[in-house]
């Protein structure tokens, strides 16, 4: 442990005793930084490496082309279909945000004394098994699930007709995403919201605003950055889902991610041209996040 | 007169909360209710009432064997992924570096990226160097994972404890490894066990990064995932869904309660 202590900066608070060095800047950061270099970049610079074909698993010669990235560019399918995954991750989270923000209104701003039971309440759900969830709507919404044969049994529908739209669709995999990450929008919003000044809004009403006008001129605004983190919440991780899509979506509901799976699974495995989809998702995932850094603040996630 | 909520408004939204509220746990209730039916599959009406289906998967050794693979991966992928967290968190709160921002950036993007992405990833780095799809090829990935989880709940936690406990044992002649031992540890416990778990259930529930690295020995939700595409192990792995997603509701609540109250005790202890 005993490495020189070249981390500590000229800025730290003078020391009156020269201190045996442990646990030193390097030796803190040293294995957390080397195992994300190790598997998590390097993992990442492979793919990008074999998108431009600088490396390949297949046997031959190897040199840097831009072929697949301009094949995928020129590809109606692929591109069609990344668009397809972005209306539907869109919708999915502009209904959860809309639907996550009056629950999130009531637990900051009703008075309630048990708010944080509540926000325990709303948010166990999101904390429990992912595929566990998907498997109930799964045993609802199949020709013969829960729904199904609920209006066999009363008689609002005959069993040679069930409604069969309901699983395997566009439907189900955007209701399925909905409700898997409704709990968790809200906290955002929540944790906004909770720290609003209330002084603004008795300020906004001695001045005469009424409560729709202090609702869109100050509590609104201001809890502006909850919701957009709220919304990219939803909307990085659904872009880039094929679980979901995979267990409920059928074909119509087939998703950019269930593509990526695909090529490179065992039917008709395409690494390159698989490698250049993950790169792009990657790729527009990285600016979304740079782009809105701000309102993705961890502490304002983590503070309860 | 109540700027923010009118009685009627508070009085709407109680129950748009009560709605969603149950919208959230009926499917969940009504996994538990097939689980207790006699019906081989889970179709209206019911057909009364039976504990066949928790019997048959307690016998059933593919499941326990899942059950265990999955609790193996996640004890030491989360033992892994809160060492790796402690250690960046004490850098991030208890040291001036530069480059501190994009250090910290680097630790949390896991957190965003797609685990489709991260998966082919994976796979390909173990395709590359020649090593074969295992137990420890998950518990890598896991780790990967899990540390930005870890980072987020230790972080506030050792923000909130005064820098100064670490300056007293420093000048009292403790080494920085012993004041971290007997100063810093101890007061972030709470939060050690509750990263821990977080972790762990992190892992436990995994499917999509374990989908591709994952070897002969099944994982929990692999098992689920394959079991779904057989309607005739639908009951059985309804119990055993039952089961888990109580367990881990009870462990949620468990640590979360546990936390508050450890922290409540130690906060009273912290000189200000």
């Amino acid at each position: 442990m005993a490495i020189a202590d070249a981390g500590s900066s000229p800025g730290h608070i003078p020391r009156r005793r020269r201190l045996r060095v442990d646990l030193t800047t390097p030796t803190l950061l040293g294995l957390p930084l080397a195992w994300l270099a190790v598997f998590f970049l390097v993992p990442i610079g492979i793919v990008a490496a074999y998108s431009f074909d600088v490396y390949s698993l297949d046997p031959g010669p190897h040199s840097f082309t831009l072929t697949a990235w301009r094949d995928f560019l020129h590809s109606s399918v692929y591109l069609r279909l990344f668009w397809k995954s972005v209306r539907m991750s869109l919708t999915v989270s502009a209904i959860v945000v809309v639907l996550a923000y009056p629950l999130a209104y009531y637990l900051a701003l009703s008075g309630t004394k048990r708010k944080y039971i509540l926000l325990l309440l709303l948010i166990a759900p999101f904390l429990t098994s992912y595929l566990l969830r998907v498997l109930a709507w799964k045993v609802i919404l199949g020709n013969q699930g829960v729904v199904n044969t609920f209006l066999f049994w009363t008689g609002l529908r005959s069993p040679d007709h069930p409604l069969s739209q309901l699983l395997y669709s566009r439907f189900a995999v955007m209701l399925v995403l909905g409700y898997i990450w409704l709990p968790f929008v809200a906290l955002p919003i929540f944790v906004s919201l909770e720290s609003l000044d209330r002084r603004l809004l008795e300020a906004a009403s001695d001045l005469g605003a009424s409560r729709l006008q202090a609702f869109r001129r100050v509590t609104l605004p201001l809890s502006l950055p909850g919701v957009v983190a709220a919304f990219l919440f939803v909307f990085i991780p659904t872009l880039g889902e094929f679980v979901t899509p995979s267990l409920v979506g059928g074909a119509n509901g087939y998703m950019y991610g269930n593509q990526i799976v695909d090529l490179f699974g065992t039917g008709f495995p395409d690494w390159e041209t698989g490698s250049v989809l993950a790169i792009f998702l990657l790729g527009v995932v990285a600016v979304l996040t740079v782009v809105f850094a701000r309102f993705l603040q961890p502490r304002q996630v983590a503070a309860d | 007169m109540d700027v923010a909520l009118s009685k009627n408004g508070a009085r709407l939204l109680r129950v748009f909360f009560t709605l969603v509220v149950v919208f959230l746990y009926a499917p969940i209730a009504i996994l538990l209710i097939f689980s207790f039916n006699k019906s081989a599959v889970p179709t209206f009406p019911l057909s009364g009432f039976t504990l066949h289906w928790y019997r048959e998967f307690l016998g059933n050794s593919e499941i326990k064997a899942a059950l265990e693979t999955s609790a193996i991966i996640a004890a030491v992928s989360s033992a892994g992924a809160v060492v790796l967290g402690v250690l960046a968190s004490m850098a991030l709160t208890r040291r001036f570096f530069r480059g501190k921002a994009a250090v910290s950036a680097l630790l949390l993007s896991p957190l965003v990226i797609p685990y489709v992405v991260f998966g082919i990833s994976l796979l390909l780095l173990f395709h590359t160097l020649g090593v074969p799809r295992s137990l420890l090829t998950v518990v890598i990935g896991h780790i990967v994972i899990s540390l930005p989880y870890t980072i987020l709940v230790l972080v506030p936690r050792l923000d909130q404890i005064d820098v100064s406990l670490d300056e007293a044992a420093f000048d009292l002649g403790a080494s920085r490894l012993r004041t971290f031992r007997s100063i810093t540890l101890p007061l972030i416990l709470p939060a050690v066990v509750s990263a821990f778990l977080i972790a762990f259930t992190t892992s436990f529930d995994e499917y999509a990064v374990a989908s591709f690295v994952v070897g002969t020995r099944v994982t929990f939700p692999i098992y689920l995932y394959s079991a779904l595409r057989f309607p005739s192990q639908l009951p059985q792995v309804i119990a055993v869904a039952v089961v888990v997603l109580i367990l881990s509701l009870a462990v949620v609540v468990a640590a979360e309660v546990g936390r508050r109250i450890a922290e409540r005790r130690f906060a009273s202890l912290e000189i200000d």
